[in-house]
């Protein structure tokens, strides 16, 4: 396998791995379980710009996308309710 | 939130991180990231620190940390070293750069080298002052959201 | 009607984005590239760091990281005002 083919194999696992958080992170009706499909979405998303050698947006989508924002929804979430309400 | 859990997790992951964002800032002028990047980095140690203790001792050790007044030297500090600049030159000239000072003066070398930690003029400063600002706002908010849930728990 | 119009609008997006990602440039290949030659080569130079990143971002173009540095102090400020709470000092 040589540099060619694993690039775009990453490329397209990478498109396939965002699409199906993204839609996860819409579709679920538990709240916490959306923000981990969120989590996970930017964690994918770290991994493509450091393929696309931009280290420097890699750490700071990181930590910011899968960590801080994680915690905020999270304790914000514990404040309301954990499922969502359908009027 | 305060499982088993998290609680082994965070004895042996948060010194790790704190140590990983500390070396991003200070390292911000030879590898990849820089003061924001650090910063953020630090602040999610720090997030799950709070996340994983109780809330007493949380705002035990949070009382006697001045996180307003660090994001406010971070941020002057960052407008100082840029109004350095006016020795002579405009404002963000890098005037440390080459010139000799004890402290980040020394001039690098050309080309490829492993990197030396005495370079980089006024960068190595700013980077630290951004980090420190950085993590202070950050970590400021998740500890207003932490406090926050505490009060409606008690009433 | 709605529905229509919408996967209409729907199908035009898409191959509206889909005619922009064929007519991309090919990865690592930019229009212009007198700057970026300029700095990769000078910056070692005259800001005296390995990182050309980092001399851009806080040296170069130190503006925008005002900029940034402004927009995240106003943001915490907000939060904190909004989120305070009396006789507690954060």
């Amino acid at each position: 396998m040589n540099f060619d083919e694993l690039f775009w194999t990453l490329q397209v696992l990478v498109a396939v791995g965002l699409l199906t958080s993204a839609i996860a992170a819409v579709r679920f009706k538990n709240l916490i379980s959306a923000v981990i499909a969120m989590a996970v979405f930017s964690l994918i998303l770290s991994l493509e710009f450091y393929v696309l050698q931009a280290p420097d947006v890699a750490i700071a989508e990181a930590g910011v996308g899968a960590c801080l924002t994680t915690a905020m929804y999270l304790l914000a979430i514990k404040k309301t309710a954990a499922e969502e309400v359908i009027e | 939130m305060t499982t088993v859990i998290i609680k082994t997790t965070t004895k042996y992951l948060a010194a790790l991180i704190l140590t990983f964002g500390a070396y991003i800032i200070v390292h911000g002028h030879l590898t990849p990231g820089g003061g924001f990047q650090g910063g953020a980095v630090f602040a999610s140690g720090l997030a799950l620190l709070i996340v994983a203790c109780e809330g007493d001792v949380i705002r035990e050790r949070f009382k006697k940390v001045p996180l307003s007044a660090l994001e406010s030297v971070g941020a002057l500090g960052f407008l100082g070293m840029a109004t350095l600049g006016f020795m002579g030159y405009t404002f963000f000239r890098n005037v440390i750069a080459n010139s000799g000072f004890p402290l980040f003066g020394e001039p690098t070398p050309l080309g490829i080298n492993p990197g030396y930690l005495n370079t980089g003029g006024t960068l190595p400063y700013m980077n630290i002052f951004v980090g420190t600002k950085v993590l202070a706002g950050l970590t400021s908010i998740i500890l207003v959201f932490y406090l926050l849930l505490e009060v409606r728990e008690n009433e | 009607m709605r529905r229509a119009l919408g996967l209409f609008a729907f199908i035009g997006f898409t191959l509206f984005l889909i005619a922009a990602a064929m007519s991309l440039r090919p990865f690592g290949e930019p229009v212009h590239t007198e700057m970026d030659h300029y700095f990769i080569t000078h910056a070692q130079e005259e800001a005296s760091a390995n990182n050309v990143v980092t001399s851009i971002v806080f040296d170069y173009r130190g503006f925008d990281t005002l900029g940034e540095a402004t927009v995240l102090f106003t943001a915490v400020a907000g939060v904190l005002m909004a989120l305070r709470r009396r006789g507690v000092k954060v």
